[in-house]
This record gives structure tokens, C-alpha cells and sequence, in this order.
């Protein structure tokens, strides 16, 4: 998991889900997970997944980033699927919701910089978790770039590898213990920055507005579309004809890949 | 072992909204008890210690596979309460990276927060008895009994859920629907996906092929031993290893900066100005 990936897509990025108002992109995987909690059919999750992804390469977001760490909790999902399901249906759809909520929401952090992620957080939290959270992020990419160059002297030093795991084992510990030394240092400086500032509690974030009002729109229709989809198929006797919106998904996921592709290849031949 | 890998949607919705409501609760019994004592301190304490559980998480034991938690070690270093807030921020931002479900964060909140509490309690309880020399070793032994405990949290709240995770009213898994109709011939082609033939009445067809998808899916349930025993059988395995850095640390700083570790949650100095942190 490297987060410094997400970090740049979300701020570097230009697609147009960029340019929609974090709060429009909240409401909108907000609306996905409420269809993953909803949806009782396979058929259904993947027909939302599918058009996930299929947005995500029309939009052309970096899709090699994005798809391991959705699928990553699909291992723990079958794990745990084939742990406590009773059967093959159930497993594919614990996995499903899991890839399906994870989509939504690695969507909504590959194209929204974290800080407006936590600062619609910190509208409900205690003022005190909306800083730390503000504090946590930025912590994170200044430890996570010395625990990497730690990880460096000290493979350099001691050797890490697959062949001797107890020392593998020892070489992170040892890099860890030089970080968390690190972290509280670090916790000082921000300790002494925050008093010379006059901090009295609340990191406040301006909110970001959207450019673009249309994707606002798309991307909550989309979170309704796929709710109501769920609700139907799960209230009404319609079973049996989930394989149409599982074929309407898998088309519009070739939809998406090539018109990404065309534009990809557009882009290419104009440079 | 130390949080959920539950999806959304799998666990009944009365769970995990309880699991929203007690973490509601401490969050905001927690932040009271920190903003009255030592507020600016505390920001960027957990900050810190929070984005070092998240570096951890996101290493490996390179040939294991196995992503180090560190939540005894944050625990021992926050103490319970700002253990409390550093668990649900952790929990939070590995959520928004698709690393556990959105509904089940407050759930997993709450286990993470039983571990620094618990592991926080035992490694200054242990230090208290046993020379600081073996802080390591009581570190080591505190997190073993932590997670063996929250371990058997995770399996209680899958068993809570157990009945009812799968059912229609509360849950959402209905393998039931999983058949093909036609709908431009009133469903009079209808291919069971589990059951693998024709039938020519689209009524009969929803009822045998529920059957047979029955069939394979025997009971509508959570096999809540068969997950405990997955669980107990990979779980020590974790278990000793984030002992062993666990421990390996704690010795570390015990050594090197032993006042990080003795003074325990209240070992911060008040320092002139601190009262105007309060609010």
C-alpha cells in the first residue's frame, strides 16, 4: 500500500471527478456502500462494480494504482468467506461487496486530497479528532519516507531477506524502533509549532467547491441509480432477471475501457 | 488479527450501527477527558503515533506476508483514552484505502481501542511487578494476551451476527435470486445457475432452483465455528510475531528513551501555557 500514490493522484490529478465537490463525491460513495449493505444478489453487486470501474477508465484515473488496493480486501474477504460462508454463491458475494466498497471508496481518495476528505469529518467529530486526523495525515508521509529510507540503511546494513525471515523480522524491528524515536520528535516540533502559533483547538479546512456542477449531479445519480437497483431487486419478486443488469454492468465496463483507451491514444498522436 | 476484514453488508445492520453508537460514545467521552487536561499535548500526539500504526500497517515481514499492527505498542505510548481517538482515526483512513468495510468502522474502532486499553494496562502493570530490564519480555507476553483476547472479540461479534447476517429482514445475503430468466418470454427460459437446467414454468423454475441453490447453500448462516477455528489456527502465528517486534521495541525504547515508557499516559510535563489549551 503506498500511500504517496494516492496522495499525488488526488492532487495532481486532472479528470473531471476532480473537479466535482468532494461533497458530491461523499454522498456519492456514501450511496454505493448504502447499495453494497442493500444489494442481496451477486449479479447486482458486480453489475455495480463493473460500472465503477468502467467509469473509472472512461475518466481515465490510474486504474494499475486503483485496482490492487480494491482487490486487496477481496483476499481477506474469501478468506473469511470461506471461513464462515455456507457456499459458493454467498462467497462471490462477500467478496463483491467487498471489492464493490472498496472501488468506491479508493474512487473517492485517488480524486480527493485527503484533507477534504476530513474536513467534511470534521463537521461531526469532536475538535479534537478532526485535528489529529489533520495531523495524521501529515505525519504519515514524513514517517512513512523515513521509515523507507531506515528500511534502506538498515537492509544495507543487516541484509533483508525471503531466506532468513527472523532476521528479516529483526531488521524491521529495529528500523521501526528508529522511527517511533523519529515520531516523537516529531511530535514535539509539532507540539512547539502549535503553541508559537496560538493553537486553542480547530485545524479548520476551507471546503473545495466543484467546477464541473454536471459531475456533481452524474456522480450522485449514479449512488441513486444503483440504490434503487438494489432496493428493487431486493423488495420486488423479481428474481431470475439480475443477469440484465449484470449485462448492462459488463457493457458499460467495455464501454468504459475503450473509450479511455480512445482518448489515451488520441492524447498520444496529438502530442 | 487485530481488526475485522469484514465487508459492508455482511453483518446485520442493528451490529454495526451499535458498533457506531458505543464508538460515538467513547470518542466523545474521550476527547472531553483530553480536552480538559492537556489538549494541545494531545493533537499532536496522537497525530504522530497514529501515522506510525499506519506505517506499520502498510509494512510487511518480507517473506511472511505478515503487516506489523503495532496497537499494544500506540496503546502503551497514548494510554486508554487517547488510545481511544488514535483507534478510530486508524481505523477511519485504512477504511478510505478500501482496507475494511465503511459500516464496520466502528466496530473495528472498538476493537483496536480494547487493544491499546488492554495492551496499555498490562505492559504498565507488568512493569510495575517485574524488573524494567524484562520490559521487552512483558511487552512481548502482554501483547500475546491482548490479541488472544480481541481475537476472541472478533469471533464473539461474528457469532453475534451469525444468525442474522444472512437472512432476508436484517442482513442482505439471498443466494436465492441467483437464477437467469428471460423477461421477453415471461421467464419461460430459466437457467438455474447452481441447478444447471431448463425448466419451462417460470413459477417452478424460482422455486427449484432456490432449491438446489439451497441445496448449496445449505444454512442460512455464518459458520461461526468453522471461522473461529480458521481464526484460532492462523491467529497465533500473528500473534507471536507482532510479539516479537512488540517486544523487541518496547525493549528498544526502554533502553534508549525509557521515559517515553514509564511515566506512562501521564508522563507529559505540564509546561507553562499549557491551561490555555483548555476550552
Amino acid at each position: 500500500m503506498d500511500i504517496t500514490v494516492v496522495d499525488r493522484s488526488a492532487t495532481l490529478g486532472d479528470s473531471l471527478l476532480h473537479r466535482a465537490a468532494p461533497a458530491s463525491k461523499l454522498a456519492a460513495s456514501g450511496l454505493i456502500v448504502a447499495t453494497v449493505v442493500v444489494t442481496s444478489d451477486p449479479l447486482i453487486m458486480a453489475s455495480v462494480a463493473f460500472a465503477l470501474v468502467g467509469a473509472s477508465a472512461m475518466l481515465r484515473l490510474p486504474l494499475r494504482s486503483m485496482l490492487p488496493l480494491a482487490l486487496y480486501p477481496a483476499i481477506f474477504a474469501f478468506i473469511f468467506a470461506f471461513a464462515a460462508a455456507n457456499g459458493p454463491v454467498t462467497t462471490a458475494l462477500i467478496v463483491l461487496k467487498a471489492v464493490t466498497a472498496a472501488l468506491a471508496m479508493v474512487m473517492l481518495v485517488f480524486t480527493t486530497p485527503y484533507p477534504q476528505v476530513f474536513a467534511a469529518v470534521q463537521r461531526v467529530t469532536p475538535v479534537i479528532v478532526g485535528d489529529a486526523l489533520l495531523l495524521t495525515y501529515r505525519s504519515l508521509f514524513i514517517l512513512a519516507e523515513k521509515f523507507s529510507d531506515l528500511s534502506r540503511a538498515v537492509r544495507l546494513r543487516a541484509g533483508v531477506s525471503a531466506r532468513q525471515p527472523l532476521r528479516s523480522a529483526r531488521a524491521t524491528t529495529r528500523a521501526l524502533g528508529g522511527l517511533l524515536l523519529y515520531a516523537f520528535d516529531l511530535s514535539q516540533r509539532d507540539y512547539d509549532i502549535l503553541r508559537l502559533r496560538g493553537y486553542d483547538g480547530g485545524l479548520r479546512v476551507s471546503p473545495q467547491r466543484s467546477s464541473a456542477p454536471g459531475v456533481d449531479a452524474a456522480a450522485i445519480g449514479f449512488g441513486l441509480a444503483a440504490l434503487m437497483l438494489a432496493i428493487v431487486f431486493r423488495a420486488l419478486p423479481l428474481p431470475g432477471y439480475s443477469w440484465i443488469p449484470g449485462l448492462a454492468g459488463a457493457l458499460a465496463l467495455g464501454a468504459g475501457l475503450i473509450i479511455g483507451r480512445n482518448h489515451t491514444t488520441k492524447q498520444r498522436g496529438a502530442r | 488479527m487485530s481488526h475485522l476484514h469484514i465487508p459492508d453488508g455482511v453483518l446485520p445492520v442493528w451490529l454495526w450501527l451499535a458498533g457506531w453508537a458505543l464508538t460515538a460514545a467513547l470518542v466523545w467521552l474521550a476527547s472531553r477527558k483530553l480536552t480538559t487536561t492537556d489538549a494541545r499535548r494531545s493533537v499532536p500526539l496522537i497525530g504522530v503515533v497514529s501515522a506510525l500504526v499506519l506505517v506499520a500497517m502498510s509494512s510487511e515481514i518480507v517473506p511472511l506476508a505478515y503487516h506489523i499492527n503495532l496497537t499494544v505498542l500506540a496503546g502503551v505510548l497514548l494510554g486508554p483514552w487517547a488510545g481511544v481517538i488514535s483507534a478510530f482515526i486508524v481505523v477511519l483512513a485504512l477504511a478510505l484505502l478500501g482496507h475494511g468495510g465503511i459500516t464496520v468502522v466502528g466496530l473495528n474502532a472498538l476493537v483496536i481501542a480494547t487493544e491499546m486499553a488492554l495492551g496499555w494496562a498490562l505492559v504498565r502493570g507488568g512493569a510495575r511487578v517485574i524488573r524494567r530490564a524484562k520490559l521487552g519480555r512483558v511487552a512481548a507476553a502482554a501483547t500475546v494476551l491482548t490479541l488472544a483476547l480481541t481475537t476472541t472479540m472478533v469471533v464473539g461479534i461474528v457469532a453475534l451476527g451469525g444468525t442474522a447476517a444472512m437472512s432476508r429482514e436484517t442482513g442482505a445475503l439471498d443466494p436465492e435470486t441467483l437464477q437467469f430468466n428471460n423477461p421477453f418470454t415471461g421467464g419461460v427460459l430459466s437457467i438455474g445457475l447452481l441447478a444447471g437446467g431448463e425448466h419451462a414454468d417460470a413459477a417452478d423454475a424460482a422455486g427449484e432452483t432456490a432449491g438446489s441453490a439451497g441445496a448449496a447453500d445449505a444454512e442460512p448462516t455464518l459458520a461461526v465455528g468453522r471461522f473461529a477455528a480458521v481464526v484460532y489456527t492462523l491467529g497465533p502465528l500473528g500473534w507471536l510475531l507482532e510479539a516479537l517486534v512488540t517486544g523487541a521495541i518496547v525493549g528498544y525504547i526502554g533502553r534508549v528513551r525509557p521515559s517515553l515508557l514509564f511515566g506512562g499516559a501521564d508522563w507529559r510535563p505540564r509546561l507553562p501555557g499549557d491551561e490555555h489549551g483548555r476550552r
